[in-house]
């Protein structure tokens, strides 16, 4: 299922106008039986096995659902916590399964061998079901919803299956609430030229951040992980500056692209990122990058930590911290790159929680001609470069390859010019671009829904943006370089 | 306990919590309705009023409060 490929992109115009057929365009059911059809046609065709194992966790999730809901309405919540705790338990179990269990044996082999014991270690070849790290979190969020009382069961088999694996977001995200979603499908989409072409800039613009950014600047990241020893110290620094800008145009524009397609079928998907480089701390960060994965994380690891932790004021509260950005780090994989990718972006945030500014939103306010005050200038860069860090950890294939990344770039080399092979001053400006269009529509839904700004506010200017993405798009896309990053995850 | 005595006594701790002299609790107040009252404080607050009333609530009572009123039935059925 590639997003990005003209034959899908086509067939959501062809959905799109199926759906608006007299048949369909009044009734909410039809549409919805149409839109699931078509996700589980989609999945089955990429991944039958994973296929059957989302159909019977679906199902499975349906009545337990219905069963909580039951006991929640009567006011037996003692009977509502072990059906809760089994829901949970089951979906971490399928996390735990099909990402983590090789890791898990490998580690116990690696630390049993270094205590002198040898074993042999069974070799797993577990293929990881499509879309299961993002599907899971859907079926866990339904079940604590309805324990909480803060939704009810839905009693629709097919409006909570669409729920579920509702296509364009079943492979990389954004991750849905019940809430939010099942709300929106009680009732006919109908088309609205607005949400088209809301929907249409959206997709375009995510195009142009994977096609034209993120992947134009991958072949130099990548060719520098591939010969560490031969890259010098100059050339990691800027190798590592440019990677998180990378990741964010690749996991943006897949976000883009999925929240776009949404809103093309009449659906408002919850938004993952709010330019996160513009944050002033780790902790604005995290508010802004992957939003639907950490809101998801806060609420349901978080605050369940904070609350049992409490009595140990900010003790608690950066503990709960730490064991949240390690669960966060440990979704993205079976790595202990990840891990400590967590754990260094947790222990970030103990200034924060010591020094009161951890859960303080301060509202960002441009100074002198619309720009940034140097102040808040400074604290972006500053969390630019601590994101940086982090993002070695988290491209690293394991430990020793980032401390060896870690060893070079604190070397004498590092004040040398830098060889980056492939390196085009295109890169610069392709970056620049990217922070100044963020900069400039901070506060709209994407870079492309113009308000009326400046020259924006006329047609011909803003048709020449979209010719000349367009044309950028068509100009790079046999360069493209392969599946989103985080379609792996 | 009077349920007017259980709001004087929420006025006066987020007044401390918060640090802010103008708080007025209403059945209505929401986290919304005052400024710094986030998740974190949250939690200070939470943990502020089981001292104050010498009661422990559970996570759930605790994530299921939408407004102070909710919070004010919950202390009342314990106190």
């Amino acid at each position: 299922m590639n997003l990005l490929s003209f034959t899908f992109l086509a067939s959501i115009f062809l959905l799109l106008a199926v759906q608006n057929l007299p048949f369909f365009s009044k009734r909410a059911k039809s549409q919805n039986a149409l839109l699931l059809v078509v996700g589980y046609l989609l999945y089955a065709g990429t991944d039958i096995r994973g296929f059957l194992l989302l159909l019977v966790s679906t199902i499975a999730y349906y009545f337990l659902g219905i069963a909580i809901q039951k006991r929640v309405g009567a006011g037996e919540i003692r009977k509502a916590y072990p059906l809760t705790f089994l829901g949970v338990a089951f979906g971490v179990g399928l996390l735990l399964y099909f990402k983590y269990l090789g890791f898990f044996i490998q580690s116990l082999a690696t630390l049993a061998e270094s205590l002198g014991w040898t074993f042999d270690t069974p070799t797993l070849h577990i293929l990881l079901p499509l879309g299961l790290s993002f599907y899971t979190f859907r079926l866990i969020s339904y079940v604590i919803e309805i324990y909480r009382a803060r939704t009810e069961a839905e009693r629709n088999f097919v409006d909570f299956a669409l729920y579920i694996s509702f296509f364009p977001c079943i492979v990389s995200g954004p991750i849905d609430r019940p809430n939010a979603f099942l709300s929106q499908i009680k009732s006919a989409r109908l088309f609205r030229y607005a949400d088209f072409l809301t929907g249409c800039r959206m997709i375009l613009w995510g195009m142009f951040l994977k096609i034209c950014i993120a992947d134009t600047l991958a072949p130099t990241t990548d060719a520098v992980w591939q010969s560490l020893s031969d890259t010098n110290g100059a050339a990691l620094l800027l190798s590592a500056l440019i990677y998180p800008v990378q990741m964010y145009s690749d996991f943006c524009g897949y976000s883009l692209l999925a929240i776009g397609i949404g809103r093309l079928l009449g659906l408002r998907i919850t938004p993952n990122f709010r330019t996160p480089f513009f944050a002033r701390n780790v902790a604005e960060y995290w508010r802004r990058w992957h939003m639907s994965l950490t809101s998801w994380i806060t609420d349901y690891v978080f605050m369940p930590l904070n609350i049992l932790f409490r009595d140990y004021a900010r003790l608690g509260t950066a503990l709960a911290v730490i064991i949240n950005l390690i669960v966060i780090g440990m979704w993205h994989g079976a790595n202990w790159t990840y891990a400590l990718f967590g754990l260094y972006h947790g222990l970030l945030f103990i200034p924060l929680i010591y020094g009161g500014q951890f859960g303080k939103t301060r509202k960002l306010k441009p100074g002198k001609w619309e720009l940034p005050k140097a102040g808040d200038a400074l604290r972006m860069l500053a969390t630019y470069l601590l994101v940086t860090v982090a993002f070695i950890l988290f491209r690293a294939p394991d430990v020793s390859s980032a401390m060896a990344y870690f060893s070079g770039f604190f070397s004498e080399s590092l004040f040398t010019s830098p060889q980056l092979p492939s390196f085009r001053l295109l890169y610069v400006a392709l970056i620049m671009l990217l922070f100044i269009a963020d900069w400039v529509y901070r506060n709209d839904e994407c870079v492309l829904c113009f308000h009326g700004k400046g020259l924006m506010k006329y047609r011909a200017a803003r048709w020449m943006v979209y010719y000349a993405l367009l044309f950028a798009i068509y100009a790079n896309c046999e360069n493209l370089h392969g599946d989103f990053i985080y379609s792996q995850f | 306990m009077q349920e007017q005595e259980i709001y004087s006594a929420l006025n006066e701790i987020f007044r401390d919590v918060l640090d802010e002299e103008s708080i007025t609790l209403l059945p209505d107040t929401t986290a919304d309705d005052i400024e710094d009252w986030n998740s974190l404080s949250h939690i200070q607050l939470v943990s502020e009023i089981e001292k104050h009333f010498n009661i422990r609530f559970s996570s759930r009572e605790i994530m299921m409060w939408r407004n102070v009123g909710e919070m004010v039935q919950t202390i009342l059925s314990r106190v």
